[in-house]
C-alpha cells in the first residue's frame, strides 16, 4: 500500500516533469532555452518514472523482482549519464555553428510585432 | 491532383483493412500457422533436441541455420556494396595513414561520458550476444550494439580515433571472419559425415553429448554473426560520415 503510493507519486511526478519539459520545447523562444527544457525534462522525468517502477516491482519482494529493480536502476544510471551529455553536445554544436542567443532586445522586438 | 492521391489511398487502405479481416483471430489455435505440425514440432521439442530455452534462437541458428548464414552473407554484401561505391582512394593515404591527428580537442565533458559508457555498451553487447540463447538477443543485436561502440568513439573524437582501434583492413578481416567462423561449423558438421549445418554432429570434437553440441555450436555462430555485423556497421558509418576518404568524419 505505502508502495503503491509512492510509486504513483514518482510516476506522477515524473509525468509532471515531462509535461514541462514538452511545453518548454514548444513555448521557449530559443534554440537554447529549448534544448534546456529538453534536457531537463528528459532527465528528471524518466529518473523519476523509472525509479518509481523500481519500487513498485519491490512490492513483491522475491530475489527475481529485485533483479528486474537493479536492471531497471541501471537504465536510470544510463539515462543519466547519456541524457545531460547529449543535450551538451547539442548545445555545443548549436554554438558553434552560431545559434543566436535570445535577449531581451529580441523580447521588445516580438512584443513589437505582436 | 491531391483528390486522386487521396482516392489511391482510401483505396489501398481498403484493400488493406479488408485482408485484415480474413485473417485468424489472435492466437487462435486451430489458425495454419498453429496447427501445422512443424510449429508443434517447434514449440514442444526445441528444449528436448537443442537445451536451448529460448526457441527463436534454436530455430533461427540451428532449425534454418542455412538462412541465418546467408543473412549474414546479405549484410556483409551491404557492406562491400557501400565500400565499393564510396570508398575513394587517393595518392597521399600512405602518408596520412600512419598519423593520428586531432583538429580540435575533443570536448571534456562528451569525451569523459563516452569514457564511462563505451566500456559499459560493449560489455552489454557481450551479454547480449551470448545471452541469445535465454533471453531475446543473439548475434545480429549484439552486433550492432558492439558496432555502436566504436562508431560512439567516432563521434565524441574523430574518425582517426576510431581507427586507431579498428582500422579499415582489421574490419574487413573481422567481416570476413565472421562468416568464415559461420560456415567453418557447417564445414566441421560436413567433414564428420552430416549435413551442412547439422551440429549435432560435433559432439565428436566437442567434449558435450549431441544435444549440447547443438546448444554451443549455436553460441559459435552467434559470435560469427557478431563479428560480421560488428564490422560492417563500423564500416557502414565510416565510409558514409567521411564521404569515403576515411581521414575526418563529423
Amino acid at each position: 500500500m505505502i508502495i503503491n503510493t509512492v510509486c504513483i507519486v514518482l510516476v506522477l511526478l515524473g509525468i509532471i516533469f515531462f509535461v514541462g519539459g514538452a511545453v518548454g520545447i514548444v513555448r521557449f523562444p530559443d534554440f537554447y532555452t529549448r534544448m534546456h527544457a529538453a534536457g531537463k525534462g528528459d532527465t528528471m522525468s524518466v529518473f523519476m518514472v523509472l525509479v518509481g517502477l523500481a519500487v513498485y516491482q519491490l512490492s513483491d519482494f522475491t530475489l527475481a523482482n529485485l533483479l528486474i529493480a537493479g536492471k531497471i536502476l541501471f537504465i536510470t544510471i544510463f539515462i543519466m549519464w547519456a541524457s545531460p551529455t547529449s543535450t551538451h553536445a547539442l548545445i555545443k554544436a548549436g554554438l558553434e555553428e552560431g545559434q543566436k542567443v535570445w535577449t531581451r532586445n529580441d523580447k521588445k522586438e516580438t512584443e513589437d510585432e505582436q | 491532383m491531391k483528390s486522386l492521391a487521396l482516392i489511391s489511398v482510401v483505396i489501398t487502405g481498403w484493400l488493406l483493412l479488408s485482408a485484415v479481416g480474413d485473417f485468424p483471430y489472435w492466437g487462435d489455435p486451430n489458425s495454419p500457422a498453429n496447427s501445422y505440425r512443424l510449429s508443434q514440432h517447434f514449440v514442444t521439442e526445441t528444449f528436448h533436441e537443442t537445451a536451448v530455452p529460448n526457441m527463436v534462437t534454436a530455430v533461427l541458428a540451428d532449425y534454418r541455420g542455412y538462412d541465418t548464414m546467408f543473412e549474414t552473407v546479405v549484410i556483409f554484401t551491404a557492406g562491400i556494396a557501400i565500400i565499393s561505391i564510396l570508398r575513394v582512394f587517393r595518392s597521399d593515404d600512405q602518408v596520412a595513414s600512419g598519423q593520428t591527428v586531432y583538429e580540435k580537442r575533443p570536448d571534456l565533458i562528451v569525451d569523459t561520458t563516452c569514457r564511462l559508457m563505451i566500456p559499459i555498451i560493449q560489455l552489454f553487447a557481450l551479454y547480449v550476444i551470448a545471452h541469445g540463447h535465454h533471453s531475446p538477443g543473439g548475434g545480429f543485436q549484439g552486433g550492432v550494439i558492439f558496432g555502436a561502440s566504436f562508431i560512439l568513439i567516432a563521434l565524441s573524437r574523430d574518425l582517426q580515433a576510431a581507427h586507431k582501434w579498428v582500422p579499415e583492413n582489421r574490419v574487413l578481416n573481422l567481416a570476413g571472419i565472421g562468416i568464415l567462423i559461420y560456415a567453418g561449423f557447417g564445414l566441421v558438421a560436413m567433414f564428420l559425415g552430416q549435413n551442412f549445418l547439422d551440429y549435432a554432429i560435433l559432439h565428436k570434437v566437442m567434449p558435450a553429448t549431441p544435444i549440447e553440441a547443438r546448444y554451443h555450436s549455436m553460441l559459435g555462430v552467434e559470435i560469427g554473426v557478431a563479428f560480421t555485423v560488428t564490422a560492417i556497421m563500423y564500416s557502414i558509418y565510416s565510409n558514409l560520415v567521411s564521404k569515403g576518404t576515411m581521414k575526418e568524419g563529423l
